[in-house]
């Protein structure tokens, strides 16, 4: 408005986001005159409302509406006149230090790790995970950052091989991650309200790699799983330039940050077609899918009726939904007749209706929804006209709802999360055409035991030809 | 690696790129906030300051409600301020189309040729 309409401007963030729109601004050479009512906003009564307008701005301690009369009415400074950028300056190709413990100290000081001990990502190691794709090292992957507006980070092959070590990732490893960072998304975009991501992959890759899909794959017992899903965490924090409380918002942050609930679908037990498939792509590629959300709503046991049933409890919550859930839960959809994920969803979706005064008090849709109402957008248009006992269905798109299959059939249940989808990256673009680069002998934690014939992995008891031990001398248990 | 008697490493940080952000349209999905592909970027560009009048009074005063939670009421009560202290200044209070996420230039250029002298945004956060 102050540039291409000539108008001038006086814009009010709450006093909460001052240092973050004042540092925004002068990055920008954007010296807006700001003013900061008390925080927060959302939820007060109107006499407290009232009493933030007719009091003082917490920063400044000057009244506010006075503030405002002044930033719309008093003549502009020389600075305000000609406005300078604060360049970012370029980043060194190599760090040094003398001593590895100093570099390590280096890398946590500056925020550059996410707190737990990390690889150093030495010329040697980072040219190691540069054999894992035939990609140039100065390819330039893409551009990211945590927020939306500030300056986006480039980074190069060779920089997502740096981070890959860091990580802790082998070669074989590095096409997804590779893919996963030519999305371009941050695991970790800055919001208040503290986001979550999950990220899936599909396709030969999985095992090739030896992700694990089945039993207790949501959990710390796969290399694989756990480096990519790490990594990920690592990029958003370097390439995202994230750093706590100065861009990344996030009110209490999210434990699902320090991994992304990385883990391959379960193709060959589910019953239904991969997710990968259902977005377009062949069977045989591999790729990555990436979801975001906030929780964790619950765990289900039950048919299609069930699920319908949990969502609809969480009728005020946001249109998304993504159930996570064992392969016994896919073939349990099929036997109820639910030919793919589409028609179970479909199906979700027409039977989850909520009355609309029950979605209208969510504050999620206090917020954004009823703006959308208010503009005559619809469905929330005519949602909003509605008596509050009549039926509506939130998630008004079966593509608002999602299935994936993953787990090793200890359990035929589900958990519902309220994850949309944001897309899904080719992983066979990065891999080197000779094959994935696996070490001469792989490095693998140990496999899920899988019991097909009663012993449950347990080896035959063999007579112990140890003398037993005996028994401890001069203790004194005492009660 | 070691040189000249020390260890080099890797930096793992990314480059500024010189590229931003910008506000998604109006007509954008809700959804695209975070969404790269959907966001529009570019390079800066330097924004001029509109010279001031040095007075509201007789003037009008557009008072834009951003769309996020509470900020209709809490303009609402900018617009009652006005109405008390300073009579002389004609306010409009208007809702930004689309999301609390989005620019709304229509409405930008709606207030500029139904006169508007002055807008107070609000608010943010």
């Amino acid at each position: 408005m102050e540039d291409e309409f000539g108008i001038p401007t006086a814009p009010l963030v709450t006093a909460r986001f001052a240092d973050f729109v004042e540092r925004d601004a002068r990055a920008r050479g954007t010296p807006l005159r700001f003013g900061f009512p008390p925080y927060p906003v959302m939820g007060m009564s109107r006499d407290v409302l009232r009493q933030y307008v007719e009091g003082s701005d917490p920063i400044t301690a000057q009244p506010l509406m006075q503030e405002v009369i002044e930033a719309l009415t008093q003549p502009l400074t020389e600075r305000e006149k000609h406005p300078t950028f604060v360049r970012k300056p370029r980043r060194p190709r190599l760090l040094s230090a003398d001593t590895a413990e100093n570099l390590h100290r280096q890398f946590v000081e500056n925020g550059w790790t996410d707190g737990l001990p990390i690889v150093l990502p030495t010329e040697e190691r980072v040219a190691e995970m540069l054999t894992g794709t035939d990609h140039d090292r100065d390819e330039i992957v893409g551009r990211m950052l945590i927020t939306t507006h500030q300056e986006k980070m480039e980074y190069t092959v060779e920089k997502v091989a740096a981070i890959a070590v860091m990580a802790g990732a082998r070669p074989e490893h590095f096409p997804v991650i590779l893919a996963l960072a030519a999305s371009q998304e941050p695991s970790m975009p800055s919001s208040t309200t503290s986001w979550g991501r999950m990220m899936v992959v599909n396709g030969p890759i999985r095992n090739e790699i030896g992700m694990n899909c089945g039993t207790a794959a949501l959990s710390p017992f796969n290399l694989a799983n756990s480096v990519i899903g790490r990594a990920w965490t690592l990029m958003s924090i370097n390439f995202g330039d994230a750093r706590a409380g100065e861009n990344f918002m996030a009110t209490f942050g999210h434990n699902l940050n320090y991994n992304n609930m990385c883990f391959g679908e379960n193709e060959e037990l589910s019953a239904f077609e991969p997710f990968h498939v259902q977005k377009g792509f062949r069977p045989d590629e591999s790729v990555v899918s990436i979801f975001r959300g906030w929780n964790m709503l619950n765990f289900g046991l039950g048919p299609a009726k069930e699920m319908a049933h949990v969502i609809a409890t969480f009728g005020a919550m946001m249109p998304t939904i993504t159930f996570v859930v064992d392969p016994l839960v896919s073939k349990n959809l099929r036997a109820e007749g639910f030919k793919s994920k589409q028609d179970t969803c479909k199906w979700i979706v027409e039977n989850s209706k909520v009355p609309a005064g029950h979605f209208w008090e969510g504050q999620m849709q206090a917020g954004m929804a009823m703006q959308l109402a208010r503009q005559g957008i619809e469905p929330f248009a005519s949602w909003a006209k509605l008596p509050k006992d009549a039926l509506i269905a939130p998630r008004h798109s079966f593509a608002d709802v999602n299935i994936l299959v993953v787990g090793g059939e200890t359990n035929p249940m589900w958990i519902t999360t309220d994850f949309a989808y944001t897309r899904s990256v080719s992983i066979d673009k990065w891999r080197p055409k000779c094959g994935i680069r696996r070490d001469a002998r792989p490095l693998r934690m140990p496999a899920p035991v899988t019991c097909k014939d009663g012993t449950c992995g347990i080896p035959e008891t063999v007579p112990s030809t140890e003398p037993e031990l005996a028994p401890a001398q001069n203790v004194t248990v005492r009660n | 690696m070691e040189q000249n008697g020390k260890l080099t490493v890797l930096d793992p940080h990314g480059q500024p790129s010189g590229i931003f952000g910008r506000r998604l349209d109006a007509q954008s999905n809700p959804r695209a906030i975070l969404d790269p592909a959907e966001q529009p970027s570019g390079e800066l560009k330097r924004i001029s300051m509109a010279p001031r009048a040095g007075t509201l009074d007789g003037k009008t005063v557009y008072l834009v409600e951003t769309g996020f939670a509470g900020s209709v009421e809490f303009m609402e009560e900018v617009q009652a301020w006005f109405s008390r202290n300073m009579p002389s200044v004609k306010t409009v209070l208007r809702h930004k189309r689309g999301t609390m996420f989005t620019d709304d230039p229509d409405l930008w250029g709606e207030i500029k040729s139904d006169g508007g002298d002055a807008v107070v945004l609000g608010v943010g956060g």
